[in-house]
């Protein structure tokens, strides 16, 4: 298992590589001076040359490549072109806000996705199923912002209930619930419509297998059928479209994060995109890939949790 | 159970025109989703005649107006007519989001039909660029491409573009390794037909409805990319009517009228939700779990 | 110690008049229709037929197994300890299902959970029915597996089936099956899935099971080689009705109903030569395209106008025993009479 782990990370470096090439790459393509966009227009030409060799982007583009690799690899990410600050500590500062939101999102999301998606299955071709499966498809239509919007409009401006900003504030329990409640519903929400798919669909394939009909056949209570005998082997590809659905959550988050005003990756890398900020900007893309990388690693691990007969090796 | 679906191109016609006869025929709200999404094109390609106002008229007396008899859905905060800047922006989404479809559906069929196709390195080099374009969600690897190329109509779809290859190009390389298989193929080729008339001939009839139904699919993620991008501030420029740019615009006036912000995030809802009808009603239809293939 | 068609003693389970069907595009088809069968204590009673017979179908309505969205199970009763379980509510249903009748499917590779050790599956039906504690449970399940001869089975118990082979997934079945001790075991083709020598095996574990215990059996299989080995009576099937039941001596020397004897025909034997194995022409009707009259006329060589407007009544023979057969030529009918009176 930890030779798995090990070894499952080694391979991943391939693609960690690729991606920061990537991200070098296409920073530097952009047209525009980065030490002008900071410095702005009145700028004078010496302060513009001590800038850009601040940035060290006057040195040979291979050079700066060369150094960019190097430091990602030990952990020197460099300082924020705009503030200054060490990336690393820019990054920290904002990731507990980004974790918790998509933590806490996906759990909303399995909660009502399972069942919901178990519930549709049982009942299929019932009302019940066609509800269930326009509203979710309603429901993953939404793009991220407008559900934002919308809920933003209903909760906080008609109904008073949450508050317009959620800024994040973590003073006591009530405050940070309050903070979280509205961005986490709605990515909860968005996550809740895909994984109801898929939970129906695989629940409908895992009760038309035959060892369902062995459970029956045994007098097992129905209830004890459909969740450990159904639900254990359906929840199988549901781990798997769970892991690629991070992908859309990340992407959603960042509107999410804007919407709410919320601290978070999403709004950072907005900022670092808005004000040019190269280091910050790699830093980000670093994380994100190391993010998906990790995902994809507790996908896996998951599976060995619930299928016995996945092996690590 | 199961309609027989002869996949071989020696059918006389495509077999895609039975299994979308099936889509139809099966679930009704397929046939919906279609109705809406041709008639939103419709009015899109009419905004000029359907349109009550000038899109870029600016009122200043009439600014953030509720909805009236003049105004059907109320003035944006220029006093703008919210109605006809709808009908226009249906035009930046819809061209910009097909475009980017399109283009991306004809590269990655191609990126994935070589790779499946002539297997080896190539296969490995191709789909090894695609899993790490696909690494990235969509949404992110958009907002760096667009923020580095700079906000315009040609930037938003290259972005979006990129972001849709990788999966077409996994989408078309499957069927592509299973045809090539097919003995038929190696009697082609023990013909001495060329590649490229193998590729055209028998390869791209197998990919195509699977790439069909894809691409409807990610059109409505196209279409929520876009607005998502837009939104962000990522757009077409000001003042050309978009709908996240309307919407960014109703966000910033929240407090003073609602309809700013909802009557283009209902506009988005409702063609993002007519694809879906469709995609998910087509993809239903060829899904390898109903279809024999042999 | 074996009764057939004896009234004095009590059948464990008594099906008169069962009738299962099926919602095909709007119309309901029966695949079982109207049989009637009793299964005397201790007894194994073969159902023999080709796939799509009915077989499988009849187990399955015995046990409330059909699928209530498309299926239908209709009963004149299903008599099993004093109740009609063709009217039995679903709860009281379940408390007999594993407990008093249970049944083992046909594909061992399928019918285990891939997700659930396999220990925990044999206890799992003496948890609920018994209400045993966890560690009797195991105890009890643990026994079971080795009475099934599942070697080093204490050290087995905890493993998952994709561990095991198909032979040692089917006496898992098999153990399943046993756990609460049933009245009734209902064996769907058990050992059809298996390779021939594993095959052997199962059949005499099943036997010597049989002879332990007290259990009566319902065997189904399309092998009369095996009904030969295992069964005290049998009732052939075909296309939802029994043609032809009797005792399995009976049945094998007097083959009456031209159905019996061309699956004996088709048996293979090494005193004959292989390369005239007898095969039927034909094949099963599928349910929508039941005909009229007797469902084999169709296949059957000795079939005559009546067979093909009505389906003979499930007569005895005269020449006693319990030996019935639904035949117009073979059975027991004044077919000159018959005809006058269908003419009329």
């Amino acid at each position: 298992m930890l030779r798995f782990v090990v070894r499952r990370l080694i391979f991943a470096i391939p693609t960690l590589l690729a991606v920061m090439t990537m991200v070098f790459v296409l920073v530097r393509i952009v047209p525009g001076d980065p030490a002008q966009t900071i410095l702005g227009d009145q700028a004078s030409a010496e302060a513009l040359q001590t800038m850009r060799e601040r940035l060290g982007v006057d040195r040979p583009i291979l050079e700066q490549y060369v150094e960019f690799m190097r430091g990602a690899l030990v952990g020197d990410w460099g300082e924020s072109m705009v503030t200054g600050k060490p990336v690393l500590t820019e990054i920290a500062r904002v990731l507990p806000y980004t974790i918790e939101l998509t933590v806490v999102s996906l759990i909303i999301g399995a909660v009502i996705g399972i069942p919901l998606g178990a519930w549709s299955a049982l009942h299929r071709n019932e009302w019940i199923d066609y509800a269930t499966r326009v509203g979710s498809l309603l429901g993953l239509s939404f793009p991220a912002f407008v559900s934002a919007i919308l809920m933003l409009i209903v909760f906080s401006i008609q109904l008073r209930w949450l508050p317009v900003i959620s800024g994040g504030n973590r003073a006591t329990f009530g405050e940070w619930a309050r903070s979280l409640a509205l961005p986490a519903l709605n990515l909860g929400l968005i996550m809740a419509a895909y994984i109801t798919r898929v939970t129906r669909s695989s629940m409908l394939g895992s009760l038309g297998e035959d060892y369902i009909r062995t459970a029956r056949a045994k007098g097992v209570p129905e209830r004890v059928v459909i969740w450990r005998h159904g639900m254990r082997n359906a929840l199988i590809p549901v781990v798997t479209v769970v892991g690629l659905y991070l992908g859309i959550l990340i992407g959603n988050s960042v509107l999410t994060e804007i919407v709410f005003n919320r601290p978070g990756l999403g709004k950072l890398i907005v900022g670092a995109l808005g004000q040019r900020d190269y280091t910050l900007l790699q830093g980000l893309m670093i994380i994100y890939t190391f993010v998906i990388v990790i995902v994809n690693l507790l996908t896996d691990l998951t599976y060995g949790l619930i299928d016995p007969r996945v092996k690590y090796q | 159970m199961t309609d027989h679906v002869d996949v071989l191109p020696e059918a006389s016609r495509h077999p895609f025109i039975d299994q979308l006869q099936k889509a139809f025929r099966n679930n009704k709200l397929t046939g919906v989703g279609a109705v809406i999404f041709v008639l939103i094109i419709l009015v899109a390609i009419a905004a000029p005649l359907l349109a009550p106002h000038d899109p870029l008229q600016q009122h200043i007396i009439a600014r953030l107006k509720g909805p009236s008899a003049e105004y059907w859905f109320g003035t944006d905060a220029y006093g703008r007519d919210i109605l006809s800047r709808l009908l226009y922006g249906a035009r930046v989404s819809l061209v910009i989001s097909l475009t980017a479809i399109g283009l991306a559906m004809v590269i990655g069929s191609i990126i994935g039909i070589i790779a499946g196709y002539f297997g080896g390195m190539i296969d490995l080099a191709l789909m090894q660029v695609m899993d790490v374009l696909l690494a990235f969600p969509a949404l992110i690897l958009g907002l760096i491409v667009v923020a580095m190329l700079g906000p315009s109509m040609e930037n938003l779809i290259i972005a979006i573009a990129l972001t849709a290859i990788p999966p077409f190009a996994r989408t078309a390389r499957a069927p592509t390794i299973a045809v090539k298989e097919r003995d038929y193929i190696e009697a082609c080729r023990a013909l001495g037909f060329g590649h490229p008339r193998i590729i055209v001939r028998h390869i791209f009839p197998n990919v195509l409805s699977e790439v069909l139904v894809m691409g409807s699919l990610w059109l409505a993620t196209a279409i929520r990319v876009e607005a998502s991008l837009s939104f962000i501030g990522l757009g077409v420029k000001p003042p050309t009517a978009s709908w996240g740019g309307m919407i960014r615009e109703g966000f910033e006036n929240i407090l003073d009228n609602v309809w700013l912000s909802v009557c283009p995030s209902m506009a988005i809802l409702l063609v993002v939700f007519s694809l879906n009808l469709l995609g998910d009603g087509l993809r239903d239809a060829i899904d390898p779990k109903t279809r024999s293939d042999s | 110690m074996i009764h057939p068609g004896n009234p004095r003693v009590e059948p464990v389970l008594d099906v008169s008049n069962l009738t299962t069907s099926f919602r095909i595009g709007g119309e309901w088809h029966a695949a079982v229709r109207g049989i009637s069968f009793a299964l005397q204590p201790n007894e194994t009673l073969a159902l023999v037929g080709e796939s799509g017979c009915g077989k499988s179908m009849t187990a399955l309505s015995i046990l409330g197994l059909v699928p209530k969205t498309n299926g239908r199970v209709e009963a004149d009763h299903i008599r099993y300890e004093g109740k009609d379980l063709s009217r039995l509510p679903d709860e009281e249903m379940r408390k007999i299902r594993g407990n008093g009748i249970s049944m083992i499917f046909q594909e061992p590779m399928t019918s285990l959970n891939p997700v659930l050790p396999v220990g925990f599956q044999v206890m799992e039906a003496l948890r609920y029915h018994q209400k045993m504690s966890r560690g009797d449970g195991e105890k009890r399940a643990l026994e079971l597996l080795e009475l099934v001869k599942i070697p080093s089975a204490k050290s087995r118990f905890k493993e998952y089936p994709h561990q095991f082979s198909g032979g040692m997934r089917q006496r898992v079945m098999i153990a399943m099956a046993l756990a609460c001790r049933p009245k009734v075991i209902l064996a769907d083709e058990p050992t059809t899935a298996l390779d021939v020598t594993i095959q052997a095996q199962i059949l005499s574990l099943l036997n010597e099971l049989k002879a332990e215990t007290d259990m009566s059996m319902i065997f189904i299989t399309h092998n009369l080689g095996v009904v030969a080995a295992l069964a005290d009576r049998v009732a052939v099937m075909y296309a939802g009705d029994i043609v032809e039941i009797a005792s399995v001596n009976d049945l094998f020397a007097r083959p009456t109903h031209p159905y019996t004897e061309a699956l004996l025909r088709s048996v293979p034997r090494s005193d004959r030569d292989t390369k005239t194995l007898y095969s039927i022409p034909g094949a099963v009707p599928p349910l929508t395209r039941m005909p009229e009259g007797c469902r084999f006329a169709a296949r059957c060589e000795l079939a005559i106008d009546i067979c093909r407007r009505q389906n003979p009544p499930l007569e005895t023979l005269p020449a006693g025993g319990a030996h019935s057969v639904r035949c117009w030529v073979r059975g027991d009918h004044d077919l000159t009479a018959m005809k006058e009176h269908a003419d009329v």
